[in-house]
């Protein structure tokens, strides 16, 4: 792959933190390269920094060293604000647990970006009904999180991080918290999600997710010891 | 949609959101009490001694107007010397004693005041008139309830009582015209009010041409402070009072309410203040995660700083209409607690309701509501998203 | 013989020409003294009028006042004369205003009244303690707006604990509900509670106290000065201190087994998760494989 063609551009990536007393180098010296419309999944056993470097690629946390491109953007010289205003527009997360507002309804949830984004109301109910209709949760729109199953809940993350249209999907361990079935659909759909255009960076446990995305990269102790397509 | 958020949230915790607005409605109601209370003698009191135009009082010297029994020597010369004065447009002497009214076995005591009927400000006709002639007068509600009396009865009175001989001196017969309202009177006192020259007559040699107070009007537009020094300048055995100084003076001797006032205020504010941020910050440590995932998603911190204030002040400003309801109330109760006070003109009220009031504890309020929420919300917003995130899903 | 009479005489009018009367008089209040810058053995004028003919006096003491709270509004000045004197300056005659009558103990005042009144012309006698009750309506009053505003506080103090405790609480429900399942009885978790609120109302209690005495001789220290009295404003009394103490024991204890009876009687799992009974379990079809 070329950086021409790259989304993302990750080069020399390390972080470290302390924790407890201990200095914990959670990713040292990653670089990672992902195609617009790729699929990738990274794992690895827990603690090897793969959640660590998601958060990095994703902005939400910033490296000790090295640089975070997306779409031709510096997103680790980005100020608080900027790399906030970069996210909303162009970075969708999804979380293991979910994290709706549970004050919200499920339309309301995926409303709530594009409201950030100063989308004109009746613009983003449209989209928001589309989008949880895109999910399979069309009839369940006006139900509050604690009404929703796991399953269902993170479909509504799922359309809430599509609503905004990013270029880039970023999931950790999106199928965590469900069990296998439930698991089984959301791979499905993360897959649609990518069949339709969006470029996918998922950390994950889950073999199956692993299996579904056509490049895995696999860490171990805060560095990547493989990558290879998968594709087909 | 931030405003339906932080509403959406306030109404997710129902007993939480109704307990917290009860107590800022319960600091709101204390403190607009409070700013009735600091301001509210003060106000009623002018608006009593300004109510029938008379600027300036005339007292016995270094007293206050029927703070003692001393009264003023040669009243007519000084209606002479105030009515040289220009800008003076009219002067009330007033003169104060007490008469024993008989009637059949029983006798009534009641506080007279002896007015020149035609200038007079210290009462009001409700039913029937003024006294015009020498022999006639008028009576409050308490004096006609205790006395039986009605108008056009002719009543025995007695400014006087003789300990030696036991027996009531200065009697004269009058003639009940008119049932009035005395101003500075207190509630429930029995009162009469009769020409200054009948009740100097009944009065005797103490009380002739002797007035306890004068009150002085003075020409629309004319400057008070120089008729003032006018009049301190030529009478100088007579203490001039302006209504400047005379609530100044009042001021001073129920200066403790104007300080409880404000430290009770104070209190209420700093109450409803740690409520609303004791809420807020439970608010936040309990869903820490949902803030930084907003900020994840691209919800500028301010705007989330924003969305939690908004539930704070919410629910300061629901608190503090509901206090505004409760605080009416509760100054009506401690009103008429302190309306009891022996002496006190039934016109004066320490809590007096002024919209001005009512506006200045919500501005307050507010205030607090904002200060209240900024502090934990900005510390919430500011959290590094990854550090919480992972910490939530460790807890 | 008429010539030794006469001499003797005038010798007896020189021998008895009158002593030179000792000045008159006065004691006056230390705030007169104070303002009007007036020292021990200062000659005044004392007079009727102001600027009457008056008496000339020596001041030869400065009294304070008694603590009397009827008097301590007013900016009045005091001077003690010799009764004679006095009743000469302002023509009052042989009259005065009152006597004070002491009595060998109760019975004695009690009979004493009664045997005053039955031959009294035109003059009454009353117990000092009935005066002192009937000129005491002013703090009475000020007695019960100020057992108001306590009651007042206390009710917005009672608000105000039950939404802490209450948040506090519930601040910690995943823990309890955590509890519970583990097989923690609810009764042990509300005992708990309770004395954790027991423990922090009696903590709350003894720094409130310690406040309390403190505003208490800021108060006193304060409205003595601007009142220029040796009153005592506030009062921390035993009885005073236990009612408080009591009182938010009380209030704590209640607050605190409110919030945890809340606690306790929502499912546990409900706790746990926040999510209410009636969520649903199964997909909807269409997203049903």
């Amino acid at each position: 792959m070329s950086d021409a063609d790259a989304l993302l551009n990750a080069r020399d990536l390390r972080r470290e933190y302390h924790m407890g007393g201990e200095l914990v180098r959670a990713v040292r010296g990653v670089s990672l390269c992902v195609d617009r419309g790729d699929y990738v999944a990274i794992v690895g056993p827990s603690g090897c920094g793969k959640s660590t470097l998601l958060n990095l690629i994703g902005g939400i946390d910033q490296p000790t060293a090295g640089s975070v491109t997306i779409a031709g953007e510096r997103i680790d010289q980005m100020s608080d604000a900027q790399a906030t205003r970069f996210r909303l527009r162009h970075i969708g997360f999804v979380f293991q647990r979910f994290y709706l507002m549970p004050a919200l309804t499920a339309i309301e949830n995926v409303e709530l970006p594009m409201a950030e984004a100063k989308m004109a109301r009746d613009a983003r109910v449209h989209r928001a009904r589309e989008l949880l209709a895109y999910v399979g949760l069309g009839e369940r729109r006006d139900h509050r999180p604690s009404q929703l199953s796991g399953g269902e809940q993170q479909r509504v993350a799922i359309a809430r991080a599509l609503a905004n249209k990013p270029q880039l999907l970023v999931a950790d361990e999106p199928t965590g918290e469900l069990d296998a079935k439930t698991g089984t659909d959301m791979i499905e759909l993360i897959a649609q999600v990518n069949h339709d255009g969006t470029t996918i960076v998922v950390v994950t446990h889950d073999e199956d997710l692993a299996r579904a995305a056509r490049r895995v990269v696999h860490m171990r102790d805060g560095v990547i010891v493989d990558d290879r397509r998968q594709d087909g | 949609m931030l405003f339906h958020l932080a509403w959406a949230t306030l109404t997710r915790h129902r007993s939480r959101t109704l307990l917290a607005t009860l107590g800022v409605a319960v600091s709101a109601a204390m403190l607009l009490d409070m700013v009735m209370l600091a301001s509210g003698m003060r106000t009623s009191l002018r608006n009593l001694l300004l109510s029938k135009g008379f600027q300036l009082r005339l007292a016995p010297k270094g007293t206050l107007p029927f703070d003692t029994d001393a009264t003023i020597p040669d009243a007519s010369n000084v209606i002479r010397v105030v009515r040289t004065i220009p800008d003076v447009t009219a002067i009330s002497p007033v003169l104060g004693g007490q008469i024993h009214v008989t009637i059949g076995a029983r006798t009534t005591t009641a506080t007279a005041l002896g007015v020149e009927p035609a200038v007079q400000g210290d009462f009001e006709i409700t039913q029937g008139r003024t006294p015009a002639a020498m022999n006639e007068l008028v009576a409050s509600d308490d004096f006609l309830r205790a006395t039986g009396a009605r108008i056009g009865d002719t009543l025995s009175a007695a400014a006087g009582y003789d300990p030696q001989l036991r027996s009531f001196t200065g009697r004269r017969t009058l003639v009940l015209v008119g049932r009035a309202h005395f101003l500075y009177m207190p509630a429930e006192q029995r009162a009469v009010g009769l020409p200054i020259a009948t009740l100097q007559g009944m009065r005797g040699a103490d009380a002739r041409d002797r007035a306890s107070l004068f009150m002085i009007r003075v020409r629309d537009g004319a400057d008070v402070d120089t008729v003032l020094h006018r009049l301190q300048a030529a009478l100088p055995t007579v203490t001039a009072v302006s209504t400047e100084t005379a609530m100044r003076q009042v001021d001073e001797r129920l200066s403790y309410f104007r300080q409880l006032a404000f430290i009770l205020g104070a209190v209420s504010l700093a109450v409803g203040f740690l409520l609303v941020t004791t809420l807020v910050t439970v608010s936040v440590n309990e869903r820490l995660g949902e803030i930084v995932v907003m900020r994840a998603i691209g919800v500028a911190r301010r705007r989330v700083v924003l969305q939690i204030v908004v539930e704070g002040v919410a629910i300061m400003l629901v608190g503090a209409l509901a206090g505004l309801a409760l605080g009416l109330v509760t100054a009506r109760y401690l009103n008429s607690i302190l309306a009891s006070f022996p002496g006190l003109p039934a016109a004066i009220d320490f809590f007096l309701f002024e919209p001005r009031d009512a506006w200045g504890a919500l501005a307050l309020l507010t205030a607090a509501g904002i200060l209240a929420g900024v502090y934990p919300s900005w510390r919430g917003a500011s959290l590094p998203i990854a550090t919480t995130l992972r910490e939530e899903a460790v807890g | 013989m008429l010539a030794a009479l006469l001499i003797a005489a005038f010798s007896q009018s020189i021998d008895s020409t009158p002593a030179r009367r000792p000045p008159r008089t006065i004691a006056i209040d230390e705030r007169l003294a104070a303002d009007a810058h007036i020292k021990l053995g200062d000659r005044l004028v004392v007079s009727m009028t102001p600027g009457g003919v008056g008496d000339s006096v020596i001041v030869s003491a400065i009294v304070r006042r008694r603590a009397d709270p009827s008097e301590v509004a007013r900016a009045e000045y005091r001077a003690v004369m010799h009764l004679d004197e006095l009743q000469s300056l302002i023509g009052y005659g042989d009259r005065v205003d009152r006597f004070a009558v002491a009595t060998r103990g109760g019975v004695a005042a009690d009979s004493a009244i009664r045997r005053v009144n039955d031959v009294a012309f035109g003059f009454q006698a009353f117990r000092s303690r009935d005066i002192a009750v009937e000129t005491s309506r002013t703090f009475l009053v000020v007695s019960r707006f100020h057992r108001a505003i306590g009651v007042i506080t206390i009710v917005a103090s009672a608000i105000f604990l039950l939404c802490i405790m209450l948040l506090k609480v519930d601040e910690r429900r995943r823990d309890v509900a955590a509890l519970r399942l583990l097989g923690i009885s609810s009764r042990s978790i509300v005992r708990s509670v309770m004395v954790e609120a027991a423990l922090v109302a009696g903590v709350g209690s003894a720094v409130g106290v310690a406040l309390g005495w403190v505003a208490a001789q800021l108060i006193n220290w304060h409205y003595r000065g601007v009142y220029r009295t040796p009153l005592a404003f506030a009062l921390v009394t035993p009885g005073i201190v236990a009612l408080a103490v009591i009182l938010s024991l009380v209030l704590g204890l209640v607050a605190g087994l409110l919030a945890a009876r809340r606690l306790v009687h929502m499912p546990a799992l409900e706790l746990l998760t926040g999510r209410h009974e009636d969520r649903r379990t199964t997909l909807p079809a269409a997203v049903q494989t």
